[in-house]
């Protein structure tokens, strides 16, 4: 039971979702500070600044923190297991 | 970027360097908005009273109270980065010793665009008295109304609206009522 509750916590992705979280999280921050300036400035208002902006910034943590489905989607290929036949075999010859 | 934690870790830090980013562009924009105010003040009374000085009893100290008509329009003041204009009534003058002194008579706050038209008689708040504890030898005053922008994010900026065009004369000093 711990154990599950630890994974579910920890929240591991793979290597590929790793990088598509990086570029997301980089892009999106960026364009939604300079959207909600530009919004904020010509409506004369920054409560629509940063209204726009913390609800950008709270949909963008819905996306990236929990472990969704599409960043496991390229886990690590491992080489295959050793027996102890192989093993055995190895060392004879 | 692996854990949960990371993950979190990582975009609060870039979120952190957006955040300030934003406000050091929305400070930038005070610099973009130059309107001036406009408005007038006229001087209705100037009473010079000989009032007691505190915890002296024997003697007195000469107190200028003024009353002003002030109209002034700070609405093109008001933009998005301004959270309350400061209006403030200066009295400039030399005392019998020629030292330059500035005195405020009398201010208000100004929260909102629709309290930004100000019509009012402006009696005086705070009263002028001099370390010398005369007016008799000042010839007068000239008086300035000025406002301060208080921003919510960036530096204050200020400016002068009205300024009166002759110097008004202080009269001789009554004696306090009282």
């Amino acid at each position: 039971m711990s154990n599950v509750i630890n994974e579910l916590l920890e929240g591991k992705i793979d290597f590929e979702g790793q990088r598509l979280v990086e570029t997301l999280v980089s892009w999106v921050m960026i364009i939604a500070a300079v959207i909600s300036f530009i919004a904020g400035f010509a409506l004369q208002s920054l409560q629509v600044t940063f209204g726009l902006f913390a609800a950008s910034i709270v949909a963008l943590a819905f996306v990236i923190i929990p472990p969704w489905p599409m960043f496991n989607a390229n886990p690590v290929k491992w080489l295959p297991a050793h027996t102890e036949a192989q093993d055995t075999k190895a060392k004879a010859s | 970027m692996h854990s949960i934690f990371a993950r979190l870790n990582n975009s609060t830090s870039l979120l952190s360097s957006c955040l300030m980013g934003l406000l050091f562009a929305i400070s930038l924009t005070t610099f973009l908005f130059n309107e001036e105010a406009h408005g007038q003040i006229v001087p209705a009374s100037v009473k010079v009273l000989d009032a007691r000085l505190p915890r002296q009893r024997y003697r007195t100290q000469e107190a200028v109270f003024t009353q002003f008509n002030v109209t002034a329009d700070l609405t093109p003041l008001f933009h998005w980065n301004t959270k309350q204009v400061f209006v403030y009534l200066q009295a400039e003058y030399n005392n019998s010793k020629g030292v330059q002194n500035e005195v405020v008579v009398w201010d208000r706050i100004v929260r909102r665009k629709s309290d930004a038209v100000i019509r009012t008689r402006a009696m005086s708040k705070y009263s002028i008295r001099d370390l010398t504890r005369s007016f008799k030898k000042i010839p007068g005053a000239h008086f300035t109304l000025k406002y301060n922008i208080m921003p919510y994010v960036g530096v204050l900026t200020s400016g002068d609206i009205a300024r009166t065009s002759e110097l008004v004369t202080f009269p001789a000093a009554q004696r306090a009522v009282s």
